[in-house]
């Protein structure tokens, strides 16, 4: 008698299951509704990895569309300057060449940016697919520093930018230093962008129980606290830098970076403070 | 689809003239794997919120759905169950048994329902938090800092289907509180777990997915 009823609901707690329709009857001390319990646990997980699949296909979708509608427009504008270059080129005698000169810088300029992109967009696929790990071990931040600071040194040194930084070579933390250096490079290549001809650009090291912090902080019109929450979302630019030269892909890989490492990374915005600031916090 | 659900729900308090809407028709869905912020100034109605959401006091109407099960039908014990396996809190005074160690703290949910630890998800939670070199200690010889790291390993360690956090930092100073919800931020994102956290600081706020401010008993988003 009591076998039959137990299996009775055990039935009826397949045929929910199946329908999607599953909750726990009671709850109590008992075996059953401890089972119930699991139960409904085991099916959110596994609905949890279904919705996951899900999101990862159309966010594959997603990332496809937005490669075609990136490289779109470098492209349209490549073919636009390359026929007005043969145009040119084709009147001899009168051709100019400023004219020439121009527009072929333009079309390195847009080659560029491709080239950007497309490099970026492959360290991310590689990076989401696995196909490249992150291994975080013990690492001087001090070098993680300088070697960043070198690779944005000449782009900096046009704008007149100086990029202070005490060093302090005692200062460890757990981090991957090919991809974090990937990280910190997107975060000033960024500053030295938006900041001013002339201005300042200022990495600190702060120390806590868990995490390094590493402030890098700027002249430029940094962020505000509405757009704090989307700038690390895929091919999102702030609303105020439309014009600026970019393509919205670096702070994106960054985050992804530093979120593989255990660590994360966190915007002060502008009405707190004057300036752009970012903060990376990587786990010691 | 939503964990979470609450439904036009009210606390009043009082009556007539005395009469106190602490809460005011609050609606709000949270989705799994989300990490919300409610944000409110004290007498806002976030705690009477916190305290409805996690089954710790009955509203005067309305509903509140978690994991599908509407929790507003629930009596006595039946609801202390059903909190113990659903439910991982995470309070502003730690709330750490202080007899037992660290480990027993973080399983003790866990053995209370009579079910065995995943060991290979609590050693990896213990080891993420950073609190392996303290899982035979008393919980008086760690830090704040620490003891709240040990509760958050204790919410994470069931797998609930979410953990509350009534302001978690609210008696850390500030660098150890960054800490704590970068912590918590991080791994809620591993464990893919849903999180919800009271707070009246915005800066606190601002570590989550998704801000929701509540005022006098009701809520912009």
């Amino acid at each position: 008698m009591f076998e039959n009823k137990t299996i009775a609901r055990l039935e009826q707690m397949l045929d929910a299951a199946i329908d999607g329709t599953f909750v726990e009857s009671d709850y109590d001390e008992s075996r059953l509704s401890r089972l119930e319990s699991r139960w409904k646990e085991f099916l959110g997980s596994s609905v949890l990895s279904n919705q996951n699949l899900e999101t990862e296909r159309h966010r594959l979708e997603t990332f496809i569309s937005d490669i075609s509608h990136q490289t779109k427009t470098p492209m349209t504008i490549i073919k636009m300057y390359s026929e007005l270059l043969r145009e040119e080129a084709s009147r001899d005698d009168k051709a100019s060449l400023a004219k020439i000169q121009k527009f072929a810088d333009e079309i390195c300029r847009q080659n560029a940016r491709l080239e950007f992109l497309i490099d970026s967009l492959t360290k991310l696929s590689r990076l989401e697919n696995g196909t490249l790990s992150i291994v975080p071990t013990e690492g001087e931040i001090d070098k993680l520093i300088k070697t960043s600071i070198s690779s944005v040194a000449s782009k900096a040194e046009q704008k007149k930018i100086s990029i202070s930084y005490e060093a302090d070579s005692s200062l460890k933390a757990s981090f991957d230093m090919k991809w974090t250096n990937e990280a910190l490079i997107n975060v000033l290549d960024n500053a030295v962008k938006y900041s001013p001809e002339g201005g300042n650009i200022r990495i600190t090291v702060e120390q806590f129980e868990v995490y390094q912090a590493i402030h890098v902080t700027d002249d430029g019109p940094g962020i505000s606290e509405e757009d704090a929450t989307r700038i690390f979302g895929r091919f999102y630019r702030g609303s105020s830098v439309q014009q600026e030269e970019g393509v919205g892909i670096g702070l994106y890989l960054t985050r992804e970076i530093i979120a593989k490492e255990d660590g994360y990374i966190k915007v002060v915005p502008n009405d707190k403070r004057k300036g752009g600031e970012l903060v990376l916090y990587l786990k010691r | 689809m939503s964990i979470l659900e609450a439904k036009n729900l009210t606390k009043y308090y009082g009556e007539g003239d005395t009469l106190v809407k602490a809460l005011d028709g609050v609606s709000l869905s949270v989705e799994r794997g989300e990490f919300v912020s409610i944000i409110g100034t004290s007498g806002s109605g976030k705690s009477t919120l916190l305290h409805m959401l996690g089954g710790l006091d009955n509203p005067t109407s309305g509903t509140v759905i978690i994991d599908d099960k509407d929790i507003s039908g629930l009596k006595g014990d039946e609801l202390c169950i059903f909190r113990r396996r659903k439910i991982g809190f995470i309070f502003q005074s730690f709330n750490l048994v202080p007899s037992i160690t660290v480990y027993d703290n973080i399983i003790l949910p866990i053995q209370l329902d009579g079910k065995k630890p995943d060991k290979d998800h609590i050693d990896n939670v213990i080891e993420t938090l950073g609190i392996e070199s303290k899982k035979n200690v008393l919980p008086s010889k760690l830090s704040g800092g620490q003891q709240q790291r040990v509760a958050i390993a204790r919410a994470l360690a069931s797998k609930p289907a979410i953990i509350l956090a009534d302001e978690p930092t609210g008696n850390l100073d500030s660098k150890t509180s960054q800490d704590v919800l970068g912590l918590l931020k991080t791994t809620g994102k591993k464990y893919n777990q849903t999180i919800v956290m009271i707070t009246h600081n915005d800066e606190i706020a601002q570590m989550a997915d998704r801000t929701i401010r509540i005022e006098d008993g009701h809520i912009f988003a």
